[in-house]
């Protein structure tokens, strides 16, 4: 397995309708349009290390990012670890479960 | 002293001969586990990627394009491991590998999935207490897989600290 670059999590908004615009808004595809993120829950067993080194081997993290995403799975219950199109996240979450990570994917 | 340790031949294992029986033993036990139908455990092992019930389809979608994979790379692993220990060579008090390649990757899933495994069977929670399930010994019949537990997670710590330095 090979790291692969390290993608930040997303800063922006999900993509909202221009409220000035007159022309009819698909809803349907701003729904499809809006990204996908990928959420890690804690679980009781998997060892803190464990975690921390399946982030930084899947994602290309750094210790810290990776230690802080494990703290906040831990802490907070869940943490997402990366977002993007559904294709992506769909490959993630798969290499997430490959690690026994409980691991699953939402439209943000 | 750990039961791992970098070489320059690769990575090193020694164990009992006795703990490397017991490795052959929980591997047997997830291949079965990883076959098993309407299992909760297996459940834990292959979860869902879509949490919201009304994505059913794409769920399914998910499982029938990712779940082959999964299911071969963890039987892969399995191998991998059991062929490593047919190697193990005998010391005085113990037995030792040389693990090289993919090799130690194939141990830390099998380590991981065995731990998730158990440690999903037992129902432990983070307000377990390991320590006084293990003391209750004879009392408790769980307490030897409370015991096997606390080994995989002493184990498994030693492998990921090494892989991580």
């Amino acid at each position: 397995m090979t790291a692969t670059t390290p993608v930040e999590a997303p800063v922006e908004a999900p993509v909202e309708a221009p409220v000035e615009v007159e022309e009819p808004v698909d809803e349907d595809k701003l729904v499809a349009d809006r990204i996908w993120i990928v959420i890690v829950w804690n679980d009781p067993v998997n060892l803190m290390s464990y975690v921390v080194y399946v982030f930084q081997r899947l994602f290309g993290y750094s210790l810290e990012k990776a230690t802080e995403l494990m703290r906040q799975v831990h802490y907070e219950g869940k943490a997402v670890v990366s977002s993007g199109a559904r294709e992506k996240a769909e490959s993630d979450v798969a290499r997430l479960h490959a690690h026994g990570l409980w691991a699953t994917m939402q439209q943000d | 002293m750990g039961s791992f340790a970098r070489t320059d031949a690769g990575l090193r294992v020694r164990l009992s001969a006795a703990e490397m029986e017991l490795l052959r033993r929980l591997a047997r036990e997830l291949r079965s586990l990883y076959d098993a139908e309407d299992d909760p455990v297996r459940g834990r092992l292959f979860p869902r990627a879509y949490l919201d019930p009304t994505r059913e389809e794409s769920e399914r979608e998910w499982q029938a394009l990712v779940h082959p994979g999964l299911l071969r790379d963890r039987l892969a692993a399995l191998d991998t491991l059991l062929a490593t220990l047919e190697r193990a060579t005998d010391r005085p008090s113990d037995r030792e590998v040389i693990l090289v390649d993919e090799e130690p990757d194939a141990w830390l899933s099998m380590l991981n999935d065995a731990r998730l495994a158990l440690g999903t069977r037992l129902g432990v929670t983070d307000e377990t207490d390991l320590e006084a399930h293990r003391a209750a010994a004879g009392d408790d019949p769980e307490a030897a897989a409370y015991e096997i537990y606390g080994w995989l997670t002493w184990l498994e710590g030693d492998l990921v600290e090494m892989l991580m330095s």
